[in-house]
């Protein structure tokens, strides 16, 4: 195919960074959970424990599938397989819109086509280095789980490898397909990551539904099989060990493809198979406001960040009635908890914990809403604001208003939700604005990270949310794995995050969440002093 | 001031971006109510300029006033007083056409619906299709129609016809007309010069950052063929 090697190094040149980190990443983190996990759960009775707590709890069957038995390797299946195998459709469907559809929509295919290259040559070199992709993540799994210390063999080590790759490489092609069907890359990757949700969570009924058979292996329902996550899960890869789920895989992939290549024969360049809609001819009254304007462009953020919130305490609050049981017959977990900052009675430290953790997917929320501040700098739609009588100080106000109330809301509906799930399931009552106000004492942690932001974004733009990206990590690095890998104390006085307590276990302290509000209030306004003072653009 | 009835006016004006020197000491004068051509090759210091006169880019020399005053003090004020068109038209690819014209027409302090629909007609608008989905004249068109629907004193407009048509350039060349009449003020930077040529009182024309020379179309015309034939031989000569 005349074109494809200059495609594919066109890919690799852009992706350079991109995809050594997505690849490393992957890989790293996966491999270092299994001597992590080990050391907490690792243990017969422990096992057993969450072995009996997984049969007996729907959440944790709807969430993360079956335990195969009261084993490590079954343990580390449903803590990693379709967490990560999301994590990994992800990586695909966004990798392959972006050097597709993405190409298309802002008219780089038009340039590329008019050379000598062959009209199929940029999908099948996406399709190519995507294959390459998944193929250098499964190689990197099967070593590592091949070489460390886990109790599974080295075949059962390859199956999750390449369940794992497979997985990927159906996402790679599903891509594919949807690409050819609609104009925009926002759009296709709007549809994929509806598939993948969709695909989540029928699996999800499949497992929920699924019976115990005479064997003792839980079945899930027909509709499982109906979805990729389906597939993946039905390798058993660390337990049963069944590799004919993989065929079905390949079989897809090609079928795929196949459609895809019949697609685009078929359509004109730049042009999706399904019509694009009609607009609205007027603006609304609310977004011809500076106010309503800034809702809608931070509209899409906060919903999906609001909406992993509620999931992500929903999972935690449905897990309550199981807690108590884990706790009173495991010890490591119980240091677990009590490492992240939970500390005495049971729940209430779970609570602490979990909040913490909550709390963090916050924080990024405020992150990523700010960087939108950059982006439409960046994209040049500030200038056209700024020409007209909007002022720096109101705009960029406005922005910071609405992602602080948005964490606001998020803050103290993690308090609220958390409060009604033990209300509704434990044997004990907790009060509603403790909740809350445990919640809300975080309040102080998110300025840091909005002050961080703005100092930034007054001083070096261009890499203003990279650096309080980084901060953030460490900061969730140190909150996670802190504790675990044992970080020096002064590192981890680094973390705004060690300066307060991890409410409701703990009394809430004032004084240094006043004193952190003032630091953050004096370095977000010096921030956006500098913003006031320099050129836009 | 020197000029009583400037619109704009720069003196000595320099701006530098770490060791360029974008401006290198520019001086232009708009007078209230003339079509003042601002012409000048690639990378003269044209964009640069408005940017500085839209109180976004900080001076780092002389002086910039814009209606008599500071335009990066008095930024949100002044802009009630004017529209512009950007030479690059990226707006939110999201929103339509008309909703983009209503946002940046409320934002500047209210749209005449006349004159937008009247515009929206002239101009062969569809103001249903998302932002993104817009040839390069059409997205010309969505920032023109916001700034010509927009009822103010002065008229920014940097390179606004590249991408249009000779029929939606007849448009626009009638439209500008049509403002002079009413007595408004426009700065047009432009490449195309039969355009300035035909709706310019002056023109200013700008290189490396510094002014080399004003002219007013009767002298143009006394001196030397047309546009062209003056703005080749500015160019040329060092």
């Amino acid at each position: 195919m005349r074109g494809l090697w200059t495609m594919i190094r066109l890919i690799l040149r852009r992706d350079r960074i991109k995809l050594p980190l997505w690849i490393g990443g992957f890989i790293f983190f996966l491999v270092a959970m299994i001597p992590l996990l080990q050391e907490v759960y690792g243990e017969e009775e422990s096992l057993a424990t969450m072995y009996a707590t997984f049969g007996a709890n729907p959440a944790g069957l709807f969430m993360t599938g079956p335990m195969d038995g009261p084993t490590f390797g079954a343990f580390m299946t449903v803590e990693t397989l379709l967490w990560w195998g999301l994590a990994i459709a992800f990586l695909n469907t966004l990798f392959v819109v972006r050097h597709t559809r993405h190409n298309e929509e802002i008219g780089a295919q038009e340039l590329l086509l008019s050379g000598r290259v062959h009209r199929m040559s940029s999908v099948t070199a996406a399709l190519v280095v995507a294959g390459m992709v998944n193929a250098i993540i499964a190689v990197g799994i099967g070593v590592g789980f091949s070489l460390v210390n886990a109790p599974w063999e080295v075949a059962q080590s390859w199956l999750y490898a390449l369940a794992m790759g497979a997985f990927g490489l159906v996402w790679a092609a599903i891509a594919v397909v949807v690409v050819q069907l609609v104009e925009s890359g926002r759009s296709a990757n709007g549809i994929l990551a509806g598939l993948i949700g969709t695909g989540f969570l029928l699996r999800g009924v499949g497992d929920f539904l699924g019976k115990i058979d005479a064997s003792g292996i839980h079945q899930p329902e027909w509709m499982s099989y109906m979805t990729p996550f389906g597939w993946l899960q039905a390798t058993r890869p660390l337990t049963e060990s069944i590799w004919s789920p993989l065929l079905i895989s390949i079989g897809f992939v090609i079928v795929a493809v196949g459609i895809a290549s019949l697609l685009i024969a078929h359509r004109d360049v730049g042009a999706g198979l399904l019509p694009s809609r009609r607009g609205r001819a007027r603006a609304s009254r609310l977004r011809q406001t500076l106010l309503g304007l800034t809702l809608y462009l931070q509209k899409n953020i906060f919903i999906g960040w609001f909406v992993g919130v509620l999931v992500m305490v929903g999972t935690i609050g449905s897990l309550v009635p199981q807690m108590s049981d884990i706790f009173s017959q495991s010890d490591s977990m119980r240091q677990l908890v009590e490492s992240i900052g939970g500390t005495g009675a049971l729940i209430p430290s779970f609570m602490s914990a979990m909040m913490a953790i909550v709390c963090l997917m916050v924080f990024a929320y405020a992150i990523h809403g700010l960087s939108r501040l950059r982006s439409e700098e960046a994209n040049g739609y500030l200038e056209n604001m700024l020409a007209t009588k909007v002022r720096r100080l109101k705009w960029l106000g406005l922005h910071v208003g609405v992602v602080v109330t948005g964490g606001l809301m998020m803050l103290a509906t993690t308090g609220l939700v958390l409060a009604l799930c033990v209300n509704s399931s434990a044997d004990f009552r907790v009060g509603m604005g403790e909740y809350i106000l445990a919640g809300l004492s975080y309040v102080p942690i998110m300025l840091v990270f909005v002050a961080l932001y703005l100092m930034l974004i007054g001083l070096l733009p261009r890499i203003a949310s990279g650096l309080t990206w980084l901060y953030f990590g460490f900061v969730a690095f140190a909150l996670w794995l802190g504790p675990i890998v044992q970080l020096d104390r002064a590192v981890m006085n680094l973390s705004v995050m060690e300066h307060v307590a991890a409410p409701p276990a703990e009394e809430i302290v004032w004084r240094p969440l006043v004193i952190i509000t003032i630091i953050a209030v004096g370095i977000g306004v010096a921030g956006i002093a500098l913003f006031r003072r320099r050129d836009i653009g | 001031m020197a000029d009583s009835e400037a619109v704009i006016e720069t003196k000595k004006l320099v701006k530098t971006f770490g060791k360029t020197k974008a401006l290198d000491g520019f001086d232009l004068t708009v007078r209230a109510g003339e079509v003042h051509g601002f012409l000048g090759p690639n990378g003269a210091g044209k964009s640069t300029t408005i940017r500085v006169l839209l109180g976004l880019l900080k001076v780092t020399g002389g002086v910039a006033r814009l209606f008599g005053e500071d335009p990066w003090k008095n930024a949100d004020m002044l802009h009630a007083r004017l529209a512009y068109v950007p030479g690059d038209v990226s707006f939110w690819p999201n929103l339509t056409g008309g909703e983009i014209i209503d946002v940046l027409g409320r934002l500047r302090g209210g749209l005449d619906e006349a004159r937008r629909k009247r515009l929206l007609e002239r101009f062969d608008l569809d103001p249903t299709k998302k932002f993104r989905t817009y040839s390069k004249g059409n997205r010309q068109k969505v920032a023109l129609v916001a700034a010509l629907a927009s009822d103010v004193e002065l008229y920014i407009l940097d390179e606004p016809t590249s991408g249009l048509d000779p029929l939606m350039e007849q448009v626009f060349q009638e439209e500008i007309r049509a403002l002079k009449v009413a007595g408004k003020t426009v700065l047009l930077s432009s490449h195309i010069l039969s355009e300035a040529e035909a709706l310019c009182d002056r023109v200013t024309i700008i290189r490396d950052g510094k002014t080399v020379g004003v002219y007013t179309l009767a002298e143009l015309q006394a001196e030397h063929a047309n546009l062209e034939s003056l703005f080749l031989s500015k160019y040329e000569e060092k």
